[in-house]
């Protein structure tokens, strides 16, 4: 563990329909860590990995990215810093119509020029990493099939490794297995866990089962009503902790 | 809880009142000219032409406002029935008993008005059976039916030619429409055009221009050409392709509206700039629905060519109006099967691309 390679600094998010998803959030993120995100639905989870990337536009606060501030970057610029930050999502969104390879090589855009992008022409290199990075989630013997032809756990590791294309230092994971049966869950978690601790990049994940959490996160924030409650490692969520976070009615579900 | 379930209630009950009267206002004065217009038939005078035609329907404005004011009250009358039943907070209150809704005073007058409607419908557009089934008319009928089903074919030639011209009509209206229609489309996606004012004026007055156009149907828009371009297959085409740009920028734009937009964020996320988002997130969404939408407007292009070309717009249309016009029923026969068998050639192919397709 060594220094913060993100800052999130009174990240405050108003959305247009007046709602406050996200109130002065303020976290370190230390290089090489797998941080969890935990919350009930309508937190802010999602809000709160989106604006890192600036999917969603912050309304104040500051993102330091290695110290610099991604919140005033250009778009050109921001572009330029999203091909470091790799991002999954609960849904996978693959381009469905398209072969598991062309989604892996979408992971390349943000380096390949527009012109050659839209001919489709990405170098002998980049096809030839991107059979890597499907043999590394273990589905290169599925690059010329169609996306939508995969399970749904496949998807996301096909997705898994489209960010992998992009080199990222960052990975963030929103929701990756809520769509998930809990043993393809616990596959897709590994891959993560892989990324995490075997090619050194850092893991910025929304959980929704605290199981998952205290098996696969290093550290763990909790937010509630947009607000960041709790941060520390999974052992120290106790009964306490628990019901502060989710509401007193709450009863945790295990996924095995 | 009882409180608020009150409150409700009265703004229902409000509610219920405001609208049955507007209802019973619009049915009571359609009611009260339909019944004049009726009565002024069976006098046997033209209700343009009666001289009293304008004071009495202006008077019966008001005679509708009062005397609806007084209806209203009765549960029974149309507007207040139909709103108390379909409102969640008054239906369970209604008591209509064992009555069936024909019983009811609104059932009877809807029926009334149902029945004032159908008379006016029968007598405003002529409905004769006299001249149908007439002898004078069978014989008519029997000469034109003779003709169609005995074509004159040593004008084959010509049918063909003329036939051939419909069809590059449709196709040169379609494949000019295209392009413009799918460049077009991308401003007139609401999902694509939030970002800034000038996005949302831009969307706007292109939908504006879209939905104008397409309200002229193609026939007026051939008329409007054969005057501008004067008669023949360019203003054909031009009357389609003008029409087919503002359907299909329709349908191409609902299309981009409904696309998902998870890749959209996906491939935002990788770096990936306008132009590539665009091609790699949406088009590949959309591509297939454009191809079956253009597919199934040549088909439409083709039936409306032969149309357009009877108002001036050239191709086997303005042949077959020559033809008609001098009454030789065997050579429009001719066309008319010609028309057919294309039309439902053309119709079979599109139907079975679009299949394959999907």
């Amino acid at each position: 563990m060594s220094s913060p390679i993100l800052q999130i600094q009174e990240l405050q998010k108003y959305y247009d329909n007046g709602v406050h998803a996200l109130k002065n959030v303020s976290f370190d993120v230390r290089e090489g860590e797998f941080l969890v995100v935990i919350g009930l639905s309508g937190s802010g989870k999602s809000t709160l990995l989106r604006c890192i990337n600036r999917l969603v536009e912050p309304t104040s606060g500051a993102i330091r990215f290695r110290g610099e501030d991604l919140t005033t970057l250009s778009t050109g610029e921001l572009r330029q810093r999203r091909r470091k930050i790799g991002m999954i999502f609960q849904h996978f969104n693959l381009v469905k119509r398209k072969s598991v390879l062309a989604n892996v090589l979408s992971g390349r855009l943000g380096a390949t020029g527009t012109w050659p992008s839209l001919m489709g022409r990405f170098s002998e290199e980049d096809r030839s990493r991107a059979l890597e990075r499907l043999q590394l989630v273990g589905l290169a013997e599925k690059a010329d099939n169609r996306a939508d032809e995969l399970s749904g756990g496949q998807q996301q590791r096909v997705a898994i490794a489209r960010t992998l294309m992009q080199d990222p230092e960052i990975l963030l994971a929103d929701e990756p297995v809520a769509s998930l049966d809990p043993a393809t869950s616990h596959s897709v978690m590994k891959y993560l866990r892989e990324a995490n601790q075997k090619w050194g990049k850092t893991i910025i994940c929304n959980l929704h089962f605290l199981s998952l959490v205290r098996e696969y996160g290093s550290r763990v924030i909790a937010l509630k009503d947009g607000e960041l409650v709790f941060q520390g490692s999974p052992d120290e969520i106790d009964e306490a902790w628990f019901r502060r976070i989710y509401g007193d009615d709450a009863v945790e579900v295990r996924i095995e | 809880m009882t409180d608020l379930y009150q409150r409700k209630l009265a703004a229902a009950r409000r509610q219920a009142w405001v609208e049955g009267y507007f209802i019973n206002v619009l049915l009571l004065y359609y009611f009260l000219v339909g019944v004049l217009y009726l009565g002024l038939r069976f006098a046997g005078i033209e209700m343009g032409e009666w001289p009293q035609t304008k004071t009495v329907v202006l008077a019966f404005i008001p005679v509708s406002l009062v005397l609806t004011a007084l209806w209203t009250r009765s549960p029974d009358s149309p507007g207040r029935a139909f709103i108390e039943r379909t409102n969640d907070f008054l239906k369970p209150l209604r008591d209509d008993g064992n009555r069936s809704w024909w019983g009811t005073g609104s059932g009877i007058f809807l029926l009334l008005t149902l029945a004032v409607t159908v008379v006016m419908g029968w007598v405003m557009t002529e409905v004769n059976m006299y001249s149908l089934f007439s002898a004078q008319g069978m014989a008519g009928a029997q000469r034109i039916f003779a003709a169609l089903f005995s074509p004159e074919f040593d004008i084959i030639g010509i049918t063909l030619q003329a036939m051939v011209v419909t069809i590059f009509i449709a196709l040169m209206a379609t494949v000019i429409a295209v392009p413009v229609a799918f460049v077009t489309s991308f401003f007139t996606a609401r999902n694509l055009m939030k970002g800034s004012a000038f996005q949302v004026g831009v969307y706007n007055v292109l939908r504006l221009i879209a939905n104008f156009t397409r309200s002229i149907e193609p026939l007026i828009w051939a008329i409007i050409f054969s005057v501008w371009v004067g008669i023949g297959p360019f203003a054909g085409m031009l009357a389609l392709m003008i029409h087919s740009v503002a359907a299909l920028v329709k349908l191409y734009s609902e299309q981009i509206e409904n696309v998902d937009t998870g890749p959209i964020e996906a491939i935002e996320a990788t770096g990936a700039n306008w132009v590539q988002v665009i091609w790699y997130a949406v088009v590949p969404q959309i591509v297939l629905p454009y191809l079956s939408f253009t597919i199934y407007r040549w088909d439409i292009n083709i039936r409306m060519a032969t149309i357009i070309g009877l108002v001036g717009g050239g191709g086997i249309g303005t042949l077959l109006i020559q033809y008609q016009g001098l009454a030789k029923w065997n050579e429009v026969g001719t066309m008319v099967l010609t028309i057919a068998v294309v039309v439902w050639i053309m119709d079979y192919l599109s139907a079975r691309i679009r299949e394959a397709i999907y």
